[in-house]
């Protein structure tokens, strides 16, 4: 019987795998924040770049202001932050030095805890982000193992990346992470001890999303294999797409003689509060999956898949979704089996839904030819894949096919991707950047058009008080103010009355 | 460690203020309650409650708080792991402490020691003026006060050792009236406080009294600022402010640093406060005492410094350490608060008990009321007479003061005679808008002005 | 739900630009009325929650199942229940909602009485839960200091149904 510790991921990986990363405003974290630091969580899946980047856009709230107001209602549940280590916000390759000052920033406004999360595996430029983290003052930091069902990934592929993790003074901890809960019980009871075994004692954590019901089965299987923390999430950013649901998992694990310590009145509290949230601001809860055989061909997260609907239901090209999705499974293996992990199935799915749709005969709505004689396929190609083929995501895990590789690289974006001068210093930024402005605000306009953080600054400090319960009250509010006013109105529920009047 | 369940061992509405931070905290409450209390707004607020069951069993309800042992079997009996004591009753009692330490139940306050430093105004002088704090001239009584009265110079101020809250206290003015004074404070103190040492102080009679919050973890001591509590009767606070408005800066730095040089010499161990007299006359400053809770008057700090003070001693009492330094306190802002009590100024501020008709008060930016009274609400006749506390603030003194008139004007409490209408004629009075008043201010001005502050009583 | 002065606030911050001079709201917890006047808004609260008593004595056990019984105590699961046993005064609560019988069988002389001596395995009591009965121990060693529930009420999950004042 073991002693678990978990670590809630529902203000990162919740947040974004059931509410495309836009549903969490910095209020809504900073109500429950407090009462979060009480649970006993092990740590918070907190931030990621992306998430930096919606803040700004969508709901234009200042993200470093953010982590400096969680971190003073949270003070002892450390935060953490996800990064590739060679990107901030934008999608194009950062320069070494900007990313330094990214994690001394983000040490600064309280970030304690790093996932490093390399998309190719490529483990020196893994190592070498630890360090830099390491230097900036990260406490802790982690190293992404993240799975995934192909032809290269056998249990001796992650046996040798502990193995490197093992290795490394600055990385403390690792950790499987199943982006799109592809991992079996099974498949568990081989992957997990032999990661173990040559992780050097190093603790590990277990991360597997819901997406065809599998996860909560693996977890009931990971303390016994020698897991020591498992990533849940609370409530309504549970489940679906999401992680399996805290209080459910605590339950189950204590049923197979398992110690949990947290406060169960506190995780109830929170997963009410995520409820209450979700139900306040239409927000879809995440549900329990159904399994679903067919995924483990395309893996695509529930995020991207309901993307892709909406995207060609915008098109009139609800019907491709089938094509789409068989092309997507193709594609990824000729791009030489990317995990599908940010941001790598947007990038999949592109260049699928590109050689369904696109090419420049108006082939529009004419079946796909499979194989290499289709001449739709891979004649539109997004800068993106251009990149990746390019290696600036790092090396790809498998060669990708060659007639594929040269069809992508015989165009002259290609040539003129390739001859791209290399990413701007720190230094070079400034200069091009209005004087004066802070790291924070010099990273932000690095990562993200000048407009967006100009709407942020004009729009002032963000709110930082919310109550779902008033939603209602303030949502009516809020409408009567765009329609002619009445004399009384009154609003009358079962346990709940509302009244206005005029003098 | 962690505190998931409190006692909060208070009524009123410090219990009200209490109870609202463990609740966003995440903190499971418990409600001591005695008497009527089981159903007041606390009450209501609280997750639980509990009655306290004093051993003797008819004893006074107010006798209920004070009892050491019935308050910490009832923390036991609820499976509190802390108890927060508010302000007043067991709040600075070195014995209640130590009984909560015996229990395993963490006492949230300052340790055992300090409140017993603090306690004995004689002790308390004696660490000021080690840590290097101006203290008054002045001596314990023994067998001849006159001698001791002649040394520090008339007139000479009589004040109980083990006292507070002005009880014990006596201005004697010439050595003729000195060894009546002297008997009368104490029987007074040993009829209050069970102590009858007296001791002497040089009386200032043209004095503030302005103090210094301090926050410590037991090693580093920070201030969160000054307050300016000089309108008083009988000892008693009526209206402050933070900051101490025309203060000078020196004045102001030398005595922010003199509290934590206090406060470092305690190895003070959570919130607590040093009052000082000022000199107006001398530009000096002189200890009075150290309070070792929270205050009445805290949200005036908590105004200009955006800090939950309650949230800062249950960490604190949780074992952390200072959460921030005093290069990171800023303050901003001008707070002024009024305490709206059930009493009559017309009438010697003679207490009104009774029950609360209605209550309306004011509600918009910049303003706070701490209450616990609603429409039914009992004001019974043991307890002090506090029934709300509307706190205003504005970028400064001026535009708090615009706000504090707006503000009393839209308040209205039925049922009770409040000093309301005192309030609302001192906010327009122009000597307390200029700033800078003296101790005596309010009993001059009182007089001065009986019928513009006849008490409301409505309904 | 109650309600915090932020609430009140953004509430305040948007019926302030409408044309109304009045909002009315009431929950089951709380009443919230706001006026506008001509010096700004008031507000009058009333909380209307009712208070949830943990049951201390015979009297108090009787008034608290007249309230909210199915609530006192009903969190469990804070570990700072257990820690009680300290203080010296350690509650022994009920394992189960049913009926307390503070006697084997009607007429037989009671399990403790106040003085009694008991151990940790000592039977204070029964408590009847459908239909079946289930012995309550004292879990812990001392002196029974206050009888809570008298014999044959209901009581509620996690009511005390008697005080031990443990041995030092």
């Amino acid at each position: 019987m073991a002693e678990v510790q978990l670590v809630d991921v529902s203000l990162r990986d919740g947040n974004q795998s059931l509410w495309g990363a836009t549903g969490l405003r910095t209020a809504h974290i900073l109500q429950i924040a407090p009462v979060m630091n009480r649970v006993g969580f092990r740590a918070l899946d907190f931030l990621s770049s992306t998430a930096m980047g919606v803040a700004v856009r969508t709901h234009r709230e200042d993200p470093w202001q953010r982590i400096r107001l969680t971190r003073a209602a949270m003070p002892d549940t450390p935060l953490q932050f996800i990064g590739t280590g060679f990107r901030f916000i934008s999608w194009e390759r950062a320069h070494p030095d900007v990313m330094r000052l990214v994690y001394e920033r983000l040490v600064a406004a309280g970030i304690s805890r790093f996932v490093v999360l390399d998309p190719t595996h490529d483990m020196d430029a893994v190592l070498a982000t630890a360090r830099i983290i390491r230097r900036a003052g990260g406490t802790e930091i982690i190293a992404a193992l993240t799975y995934t069902i192909s032809a290269v990934h056998g249990d001796a592929f992650y046996a040798g990346i502990a193995a490197r993790v093992a290795a490394s003074p600055h990385i403390d901890r690792a950790y499987v992470k199943d982006p799109a809960g592809l991992l079996t019980p099974e498949r568990a009871r081989t992957l997990i001890p032999a990661v173990r075994a040559r992780l050097g004692g190093k603790p590990l954590e277990l991360h597997a999303h819901c997406t065809i019901g599998l996860s909560p089965l693996v977890y009931l299987a990971a303390p016994n294999l020698g897991v020591q923390v498992l990533q849940v999430g609370c409530g309504a950013l549970a489940d679906g797409s999401s992680l399996p649901d805290a209080e459910r998992t605590v339950a189950n694990l204590r049923e197979l003689g398992h110690t949990v310590t947290v406060d169960d009145r506190l995780l109830a509290q929170v997963a009410s509060y995520f409820d209450q949230l979700a139900a306040a601001e239409s927000l879809p809860a995440g549900q329990p999956q159904p399994y679903d055989a067919a995924f483990t061909k395309h893996q695509l997260a529930g995020g991207v898949m309901t993307t892709l609907r909406r995207q060609l239901a915008e098109l009139g090209l609800e019907a491709k979704f089938g094509a789409v999705m068989d092309e997507v499974s193709r594609v990824r293996a000729e791009l030489g089996y990317p995990i599908m992990v940010t941001p790598f199935p947007q990038m999949v799915m592109g260049q699928a839904l590109s050689n369904i749709i696109g090419g420049s005969g108006g082939r529009k709505g004419s079946p796909p030819r499979a194989g290499r004689a289709s001449s739709a396929r891979y004649e539109v190609v997004p800068d993106q894949v251009i990149r990746y083929v390019l290696g600036s995501f790092g090396k790809p895990t498998a060669p990708v096919e060659p007639w594929v590789l040269d069809r992508i690289l015989d165009r002259p974006r290609a040539r003129e991707l390739a001859a791209e001068p290399p990413p701007l210093s720190p230094a070079e930024l400034r200069q091009r950047l209005p004087r004066g402005i802070s790291d924070e605000e010099l990273l932000l306009r690095f990562g993200m058009p000048s407009g967006e953080v100009d709407a942020m600054l004009a729009a002032g400090p963000a709110p930082e008080h919310y109550s779902p319960q008033l939603q209602p009250v303030l949502r009516l509010l809020r409408e009567l103010g765009s329609r002619p006013p009445v004399r009384r109105l009154v609003v009358d529920k079962p346990g709940f009355r509302l009244e206005l009047g005029r003098a | 460690m962690i505190i998931r369940r409190v006692l909060v061992a208070n009524r009123g509405e410090i219990a009200v203020r209490v109870l609202r931070t463990c609740r966003r905290l995440g903190i499971e409450t418990v409600l001591a309650v005695a008497g009527a209390d089981a159903d007041s707004v606390p009450a209501r607020l609280a997750d639980h409650t509990i009655r306290i069951v004093p051993g003797g069993g008819a004893a006074g309800l107010a006798a209920a708080y004070l009892n050491v042992e019935a308050v910490v079997d009832a923390a036991a009996a609820a499976g509190a792991d802390a108890i927060h004591p508010g302000y007043g009753f067991l709040a600075e009692n070195p014995r209640f402490a130590r009984a909560c330490e015996a229990a395993g139940i963490v006492f949230i306050g300052p340790g055992a020691e300090v409140l017993e430093a603090a306690g004995d105004k004689l002790a308390a002088r004696r660490h000021a003026a080690a840590a290097g704090v101006p203290v008054l001239p002045g001596g314990l009584v023994t067998a001849e006060a006159g001698e001791v009265a002649g040394r520090i110079g008339y007139p000479v101020l009589v004040k109980a050792a083990g006292g507070g809250g002005g009880r014990g206290l006596r201005v004697v003015g010439d050595p003729g009236q000195l060894s009546g004074a002297v008997t009368m404070a104490s029987a007074e103190a040993d009829a209050a406080f069970g102590d009858p040492r007296v001791y002497l102080e040089r009386y200032v009679s043209r004095a503030r009294h302005v103090e210094v919050q301090l926050l410590g973890d037991g090693e580093n001591v920070i201030h969160l600022g000054d307050r300016e509590c000089s309108v008083q009767r009988r000892y008693q606070k009526v209206v402050e402010e933070a900051p101490a408005p025309r203060l000078g800066e020196t004045l102001r730095v030398s005595m922010r640093a003199a509290a934590v040089a206090l406060g470092l010499h305690l190895k003070y161990q959570g919130l607590g406060t040093v009052e000082f007299v000022v000199d107006t006359e001398r530009e000096a400053f002189y200890f009075l005492e150290v309070n070792a809770r929270i205050q009445v008057e805290h949200p005036v700090t908590e105004m200009v410094t955006g800090l939950d003070l309650v949230a800062e001693q249950i960490a604190i009492a949780e074992g952390r350490g200072l959460r921030r330094s005093q290069a990171s306190v800023s303050f901003g802002g001008h707070a002024i608060e009024c305490r709206i009590n059930a009493e009559d100024p017309a009438d010697g501020f003679r207490p009104s008990p009774g029950t609360v008709a209605g209550a309306a008060f004011p509600a918009g930016p910049g303003i706070r009321v701490d209450t616990h009274v609603q429409a039914g609400s009992a004001v019974p006749p043991q307890y002090d007479s506090l029934l709300a506390k509307l706190v205003v603030s504005g970028a400064d003194r001026p535009e708090a003061l615009r706000r504090l008139r707006s503000a009393l004007a839209r308040c209205r409490i039925d049922g009770v005679a409040t000093n309301l209408a005192m309030h609302r004629a001192l906010a327009a009075d122009e000597e307390f808008a200029a700033g800078g008043v003296d101790t005596s201010y309010l009993t001059r001005w009182v007089q001065r002005e009986p019928p513009s502050v006849r008490a409301e009583i409505h309904g | 739900m109650d309600l915090t002065n932020e609430d009140v606030a953004d509430v305040l911050a948007l019926l302030d630009s409408l044309p109304y001079d009045e909002l009315d709201l009431q929950t089951t917890r709380f009443r919230l009325i706001l006026r506008r006047t001509p010096d700004g808004w008031t507000q009058s609260a009333q909380v209307l929650s009712a208070p949830n008593p943990i049951a201390t004595t015979t009297d108090d056990a009787g008034q608290a199942r007249a309230g909210q019984t199915g609530e006192v105590s009903g969190a469990g699961g804070v570990e700072g229940e257990a820690g009680g046993a300290t203080a010296g005064l350690v509650a022994v609560r009920a394992p189960l909602p049913g009926t307390f019988y503070r006697a084997p069988r009607p007429g037989a002389p009671p399990f403790v009485e106040v003085g009694s001596q008991v151990s940790a395995d000592t039977v204070i009591g029964i408590v009847e839960t459908m239909k079946l009965m289930n012995s309550v121990p004292a879990d812990a060693a001392g002196t029974v200091a206050e009888i809570c529930v008298a014999n044959a009420e209901f009581a509620a999950q996690g009511t005390t149904l008697l005080l031990i004042r443990a041995d030092p």
